[in-house]
Order: structure tokens, then sequence, then C-alpha cells
């Protein structure tokens, strides 16, 4: 047999699912015939709907997020784009000069800068 | 855009920013509270840049963002994990007050700030998986697959998680409302 709280969280659930519209049938009819029996499961489903409808007007209230914010990701993407960018452009550069060092020394037989 | 920004196109980027940071502070704010939401905002975003390129489109980019926001809030509050869940005996039911012109009353459609203040102190009770399913179902409108998708679990776990939310929500408002009242619970 299944615990008395555990019963009560049962009840509970189901009744939150029936009044977010979400049971359907047979077991929307089972509720309903709850809530028509029990005057506390009425009130319970009357609170769940008053939660329901708070929940949804705050989520529908529009919220900007703060300007710091989107500054701040903002300003860091461009200098972390500009950082990669840099980096290749050094990288490139180091190549370039020690390739053109290596010809110098004669360690490579072919001629500087791809020619033949 | 996405596909562009993952092609490392800076402008592409500041441009999805300016698009969907109402969406990942206002997640996390719901999810973390006001303390913790500019900081994590901040951070989903250096992960978003971080990781675009791996972004091929196979999924709606706010979905991919969903996913990124509600990551970097959950590993924040795993740190903390079960922090000050309310408990439920199963000896009385939690019920919120009437509002005082009835449900009918106009006013009620609106919400004032210590409402505003009720709810998210409640939803700071809620363990954070519940939470975060919680918030995609009911106050992003999210269906129950997506969510599955968002939290990259199944569909069975997804309803599971929000209806649990659901109920632990309504008890830890009950509780902030008796407080507020100053009362005995019902």
């Amino acid at each position: 047999m299944m615990p008395v709280g555990e019963q009560r969280w049962e009840v509970l659930e189901r009744i939150g699912a029936y009044a977010a519209g979400e049971l359907e049938g047979e077991e929307a009819r089972e509720v309903e015939q709850l809530i028509f029996e029990r005057p506390e499961y009425r009130r319970l489903a009357e609170s769940y709907a008053r939660m329901l409808v708070m929940l949804t007007t705050l989520g529908n209230e529009p919220l900007e997020a703060p300007e710091a914010v989107v500054g701040y990701v903002i300003r860091r993407a461009y200098v972390s784009a500009f950082m990669r960018g840099a980096e290749v452009f050094v990288g490139a550069l180091g190549r370039s000069y020690i390739d053109a060092f290596v010809y110098y020394l004669g360690l490579r037989r072919e001629s500087y800068g791809g020619g033949t | 855009m996405a596909i562009r920004a993952s092609r490392g196109d800076v402008e592409a980027f500041r441009l999805l920013v300016e698009e969907h940071s109402g969406l990942v502070y206002r997640v996390a704010l719901r999810v973390l509270g006001v303390e913790d939401a500019q900081d994590a905002s901040q951070e989903v975003w250096i992960r978003v840049w971080r990781n675009i390129k791996n972004f091929r489109g196979e999924s709606a980019f706010s979905t991919w963002l969903y996913r990124i926001t509600l990551n970097t809030c959950l590993s924040v509050r795993r740190k903390e994990a079960r922090r000050g869940e309310r408990e439920y005996s199963g000896e009385k039911l939690p019920f919120l007050p009437e509002p005082r012109g009835g449900d009918a009353d106009p006013e009620a459609a609106t919400l004032s700030a210590e409402k505003r203040e009720e709810i998210q102190a409640a939803l700071g009770h809620v363990r954070a998986e519940h939470r975060a399913a919680l918030v995609l179902r009911h106050m992003e409108g999210l269906s129950y697959a997506e969510i599955a998708r968002v939290l990259e679990v199944p569909d069975g776990t997804a309803k599971g998680w929000v209806s649990r939310g659901r109920a632990a929500m309504l008890i830890a408002l009950a509780e902030e409302n008796r407080h507020e009242a100053g009362g005995p619970a019902e």
C-alpha cells in the first residue's frame, strides 16, 4: 500500500496536470470526479490555475538583458576575433621569416618564395 | 545568422546577441535568481561564441541556445544541490489565497512587485532540474518534445520533471503566502 505522503503527492501532480489542461479522456474524467466530490481538491485545482496564470503572465512580460551584459559579450567577441586574426597573421609571418632564414643559411635547396 | 556566426563572422554574432540576449537573461533570471543571472548570461554567451563553430543548424538556434543556457545555469546550481527545497509531508494541501476581487478581477492578471518576488522566491525552492523544466513549459511555452531536446532527456522524463516542478512550486508558493500573511499553515 502506498504511504499517505506519496498518495497525496500523486493526487497533487494529477490535479496539476489537469489544471494545466494536459489530461484527456478517462484520466481527465477521473480527476473531474475527484474535484467534484472533494471541495479541497477543487480548491487545489483553483490554486494551480492561479499559479499557472501568474507564471504565464510573468513569462510573457518583455525582459531585456542589462546593457552591460550585451556590451561585454560583444566586445569580448570582437577582441577574440581580432586575437585569432592576429595569431594567424603572426604565425604566417613567423613561418615566412623562418623559411627565409633557412633559405639564407642554404639549408634548403629550392629557391625562397616558391620559385624554381 | 547563426550559420554566418558559426563561420567566425563577429558582426553576425553581434546581431545574434542583440536578438536573443533577452531570452538568455530571462531564463537565467528564472532559474538562478537576480544575483546570479547577469554573470550566468555572460558565461552563456562566452560559451556560445566558443562553440558556435559546432552549430550545424540541425536544430533551431533557439533550441541550441536554450540548451547552453540551461546547462550553464544547472552547472551553477548543481554545486548547491538540493538547496532549500521544501519538504512535503502530505498532511496538508497547498492552497493559494483567492485574489481580493476574485479570479475575475482584472488586477489579478497583472503582477505586483510583491507577487513577482514571491514567485521568484518560490522558484528557488524547487529542485533545479524540475525548475528548469517548469520554466521552459509554463514561462517559455515550450512543448514537451522541445523541453526534452533542450534538457537532453527522454520525453517522459521532461513530462515528469514539469509535473514535479509544478507541484513543488505550488507548495513553495503556498508557503511564501503563508509567511507573507504571517499566519499558520491551512
